[in-house]
């Protein structure tokens, strides 16, 4: 049976090697370090000294966490539900075979796909309150200027609007999950008397549902994650330190002022919250598949 | 009005409602590239510009000489041409060796994988900088490469998994008996088969280099070896306002990006990530 061949000892696991090594590096190690380096006073320079919960207590008394956090709640409990509601409403609307269609649905994952920092840039112009064209807009139909940029609670908002553009990925799983639900269902609910809008209720809705919270469980941690590069970029955290979110926040900590153990702290914090709330909500079962 | 007609005017309805929708996705990048053909230091517009009354088609040319555009750019096609191969290889054989492993196996890596996939990138910042640094790939463009080696996003990995596993295992048993080794196996029988997907994890990894801004942030000082994203972000601290030349360097960063994921539409919604899932369409095409 055996033909001797010299490659023959190569069990699949050899194909595993190179990621476990590599992974092991970059993610389980990092994650696992940072981890035990919330618990000591680190700065990079010297060696981490054990401080027991002397991190997470400091944490509590500092007025710019409690800022951080706050920010980072606001923008989590605006931008999740936009983005889930945008990402089902285009996906509904969406979904079809004719060509239009689908220039429509690339159209909709285009701001999704396109680096971020030139997303961003696009944005701090369009937010630009003098001359951006969004000012122009409301302008144009007779609504006052809004200072985008400079008043915190607008910098907040407008943080949340160029998010709720990039729904591309719940958007595609969304229409996935969609095309799930046979056809015949909706003959039956429509020969039965059911209108559009019950059909949804009674059958869209609780069809999908499961995907909606797998959605809203990624998104409380994708969403947070993906402040970086526009709070960067956009405002650095200003005004008044309105979209100075979490990972902002870390950045600064832990490579500004090198107090890479606070850093690790917040971190953990931040992840053990969202990681609960997400294993909380998401039926794994329908990835599991 | 009988059952059909209706059907269609409400096909036409929701078609206009998406294309208003869709608009306001779309409406930011004309904008940019708009202004971008604006008079470079002109003063900004009092009104919205629907229309570039007199490109300046120089401005693309012009960004060249303003700053080490050619450098920028040269340094992110460097990091996209080495990491992009390798990102398919390396998540391809993994892909394929995780397929090969017997159930028990599976069943820990693969919700593992997809454990590490949401991990927030802020949760390894600190020492992966330490990393690169004990390996001296800071501030190196492999610093930015390094993380195709591990095939670049566990998800890309979980796309050729299950594209193998759905492959029928005969095919493979087959070429067992004739005495291939697995390394044969993947050359021959898993590789070509997975062209599809690689196809969709080359575009979506194309994506993840070429617009990574965070890894050179961090781990990237000298502006000599800066990518464009970075790079950009050095035009702005420059010069705030001027803002054509700031379009014209973000319409730079995106074209690439467009043209790949334009030219492999097709290949992206077929192989999406959750249309691997059987879902009623992909088994009627199954059959035929």
């Amino acid at each position: 049976m055996s033909h001797g061949n010299r490659w023959r000892w190569f069990s699949p696991w050899y194909f595993l090697f190179p990621f476990l090594v590599v992974s092991s590096l970059l993610i389980v190690w990092p994650t696992l370090v940072t981890a035990g380096l919330a618990f000591t006073d680190f700065n990079a320079v010297s060696a981490p000294v054990w401080v027991g919960l002397d991190n997470f207590l400091r944490l509590a008394q500092s007025e710019i966490v409690r800022t951080g956090l706050v920010n980072s709640g606001i923008f989590v409990a605006l931008a999740v539900p936009l983005r889930t509601a945008g990402a089902l409403g285009m996906a509904l609307l969406l979904r079809g075979r004719e060509r239009p269609f689908g220039v429509l649905r690339g159209v909709v994952y285009l701001p999704t796909v396109i680096p971020e920092a030139a997303y961003a840039l696009i944005w701090l112009w369009i937010l630009n309150p003098v001359y951006g064209p969004l000012n122009l807009l409301l302008g144009a139909v007779g609504l006052p200027a809004i200072n985008w940029l400079t008043d915190p609670v607008y910098a907040r908002l407008g943080m949340v609007i160029l998010a709720t553009f990039q729904i591309g990925e719940g958007f595609v799983l969304l229409l996935a999950a969609r095309e799930t639900i046979a056809q015949d269902v909706y003959e039956a609910a429509a020969i039965d008397g059911a209108d559009r809008w019950r059909a949804f209720r009674y059958i869209t809705m609780p069809l999908l549902l499961p995907w909606l919270l797998l959605l809203v469980g990624r998104d409380l941690l994708v969403s947070l994650q993906n402040t970086f590069a526009p709070s960067f970029i956009i405002t650095y955290g200003g005004p008044y330190y309105a979209t100075t979110f979490v990972p902002l926040l870390v950045y600064e900590m832990a490579f500004d002022f090198l107090e890479l153990g606070m850093a690790a702290a917040l971190l953990l914090f931040v992840l053990l919250v969202t990681g609960l709330i997400t294993l909380a909500i998401t039926d794994f079962s329908v990835v599991k598949e | 009005m009988t059952r059909g007609s209706r059907h269609q005017i409400g096909r036409i309805a929701r078609l206009l409602a998406a294309s208003v929708i869709a608009l306001a996705f779309f409406l930011p990048f004309y904008w940019a590239v708009v202004i971008s053909l604006r008079p470079l230091g002109s003063p900004p517009p009092s009104t919205i510009v629907w229309w570039p009354s007199e490109a300046q088609w120089s401005n693309y040319t012009a960004i060249f000489s303003i700053v080490p555009f050619a450098r920028y750019f040269l340094n992110s096609v460097r990091v996209a041409a080495v990491a992009v191969p390798l990102t398919w290889f390396f998540a391809s054989i993994t892909g394929f060796g995780l397929s090969r492993l017997p159930y028990r196996w599976r069943r820990l890596l693969v919700p593992l994988m997809a454990i590490m996939l949401v991990i927030p990138g802020v949760a390894f910042w600190i020492i992966r900088f330490r990393v690169f640094q004990f390996f001296g790939l800071l501030d190196t463009l492999w610093a930015l490469i390094a993380p195709a080696f591990m095939g670049g996003n566990p998800l890309f990995i979980l796309l050729f998994y299950w594209t193998f596993r759905r492959i029928p295992q005969d095919l493979y048993e087959a070429a067992r008996m004739d005495g291939a080794s697995w390394w044969q196996v993947w050359v021959y029988i898993g590789s070509p088969l997975s062209r599809a997907t690689g196809a969709a994890v080359v575009v979506l990894a194309f994506v993840k280099f070429w617009s990574d801004f965070t890894d050179p942030v961090l781990y990237i000082f000298d502006t000599g070896k800066y990518t464009l994203p970075v790079g950009l972000q050095l035009i702005r601290q420059l010069d705030q306002t001027n803002i054509p030349l700031l379009m014209v360097g973000a319409v730079f960063m995106i074209l690439p990006v467009l043209v790949v994921f334009i030219t492999m539409q097709r290949v992206f919604w077929r192989e999406r990530p959750t249309g691997l899932f059987p879902t009623r369409s992909r088994a009627r095409r199954e059959r035929i």
